[in-house]
């Protein structure tokens, strides 16, 4: 078991958002988390890696993990390789580590062409694919993403679950945040949230 | 790999912070066109004054001009670091958040910050303390300048607080130019507080050690150690403020 989520409830205000949720992740699997919008999915995530504290409950983590947040998280004034760079720092990932893993991931993902332009001057899917990319930068073993593929054109799309189905070949377990049904047939497991608990 | 990470992340936010134009012609223009304004509008009338943290019996004799010009010099610096300091910390609060997740830890960050910040505080204060100079004959130009930086450090820990504090960029600006225009901008005038009331209350703003101490190098050979010392330990105290208000908003809350 890679992951134990015990028991999280968090409300805001009056508004109890989760409840007793529950689950475990091992390696190996992909995981999906369905649900209304404002159902709760997104906070889970911030709770599992840890940017918001739960109001109660445990959550267990056996590994590294790599967080791909909803929304666009890079420094904008910087190019994409000074991003990469940053992260890796934060990771710390060794020199030649580093740009091996940063030339394989702007080779899959395409955008090895914009790595000396800064990201505010990139559209909003290539921004997607570095937001992307940071998380899967230090081979993670417990991938967490919030809705990743987001203005992903259809061959980016495809190239992300190729790579996300290695990622798990690999030993890594994958939770991913999905909104389309005909996604739920890529999924080991898929977990629904609804008013706040897991079914 | 510690310092490393500290480097690494000065050389972002020193990169970040070249590259936004509107930053680089603040910091050029702004204190130029203050001091060309009271140099055109200033009267030229000399007049005696006493400085408040010197002895009662002290009294300087100065123009109207040079003494606006001096203490503008000292408020533009305040002003302009306090609000660098603000975007230091405030405008990519998020990402620098993700990185906390990825590893970072959050004083790694406010360090790498700070020593960015002391970079700034010494560019604004040399730069200003060389354009003075054209304007008016500073007694004292390295006391001078280092009571600039002092202004700079006290008022750039304040601003890092508000940018570590609140969320909001525009309330964050509005509490930097409520504190520099009442404080930095007018209690500190020598000139007005020469005649307040209730005085007391001026010397425990965040302006007034560091404003006496640039007036005193500026226009006296008195030595300002005192308002020296002072400046930097109530600098010292807001940056303690603003590392324990940074630290528990990054930290990872399991």
């Amino acid at each position: 078991m890679i992951l134990k989520v015990e028991n999280i409830g968090k409300s805001f205000g009056k508004n109890k958002v989760l409840k007793n949720v529950s689950f475990e992740m091992d390696p190996s699997l992909l995981y999906g988390i369905v649900g209304e919008n404002g159902s709760g999915k997104s906070t889970l995530l911030k709770i599992i890696v840890g940017e918001w504290k739960p109001d109660k409950g445990n959550i267990s983590v056996a590994g590294r993990i790599g967080y791909c947040p909803q929304n666009v998280l890079l420094f904008s004034h910087l190019t994409v390789d000074e991003n990469m760079r940053y992260f890796a720092a934060a990771y710390n990932i060794e020199k030649l580590e580093f740009i091996s893993r940063s030339e394989s991931l702007m080779d899959y993902f395409n955008f090895k062409k914009f790595r000396k332009e800064r990201v505010v001057n990139l559209s909003g899917g290539t921004q997607q694919k570095i937001n992307l990319a940071i998380a899967l930068l230090h081979r993670p073993q417990l991938l967490i993403l919030d809705e990743p593929y987001n203005g992903f054109d259809w061959d980016t799309y495809q190239r992300f679950w190729i790579y996300a189905n290695q990622l798990r070949e690999e030993g890594c377990a994958i939770l991913v945040v999905a909104h389309l049904i005909t996604e739920k047939e890529r999924f080991d497991r898929v977990f629904n949230l609804t008013e706040g608990e897991l079914t | 790999m510690k310092a490393m990470r500290i480097i690494t992340a000065l050389s972002m936010i020193l990169k970040m912070l070249l590259r936004r134009r509107i930053i680089i012609i603040s910091l050029l223009v702004l204190p130029f066109v203050f001091l060309t304004i009271v140099e055109l509008t200033a009267p030229t009338r000399f007049i005696p004054f006493r400085l408040a943290s010197l002895d009662v019996r002290v009294f300087i004799r100065e123009s109207l001009k040079e003494i606006a010009l001096v203490f503008f010099s000292v408020t533009s610096s305040g002003f302009l670091v306090s609000l660098l300091a603000l975007n230091l910390v405030q405008i990519e609060n998020e990402v620098n958040r993700r990185l906390v997740i990825c590893g970072y830890h959050p004083f790694d960050l406010l360090i790498s910050n700070l020593l960015a910040l002391l970079l700034v505080i010494l560019t604004i204060a040399v730069y200003i303390g060389l354009l003075i100079n054209e304007f008016v004959a500073v007694r004292h130009l390295p006391m001078f300048i280092f009571g600039l930086m002092l202004i700079g450090f006290v008022y750039g820990c304040y601003g890092l607080t508000i940018g570590s504090l609140i969320k909001g960029k525009l309330e964050g600006v509005f509490f930097i130019v409520l504190l520099a225009n009442i404080d930095a901008g007018w209690l500190q005038n020598p000139m007005y507080y020469a005649e307040a009331h209730n005085n007391e209350i001026i010397r425990y703003l965040p302006a007034y050690f560091p404003s006496q101490s640039a007036i005193i190098a500026a226009f006296t050979d008195y030595s300002g150690a005192n308002a020296r010392f002072y400046s930097i330990l109530y600098g010292t105290g807001f940056l303690i403020l603003a590392l324990l208000i940074f630290y528990n908003k990054m930290r990872i809350k399991k």
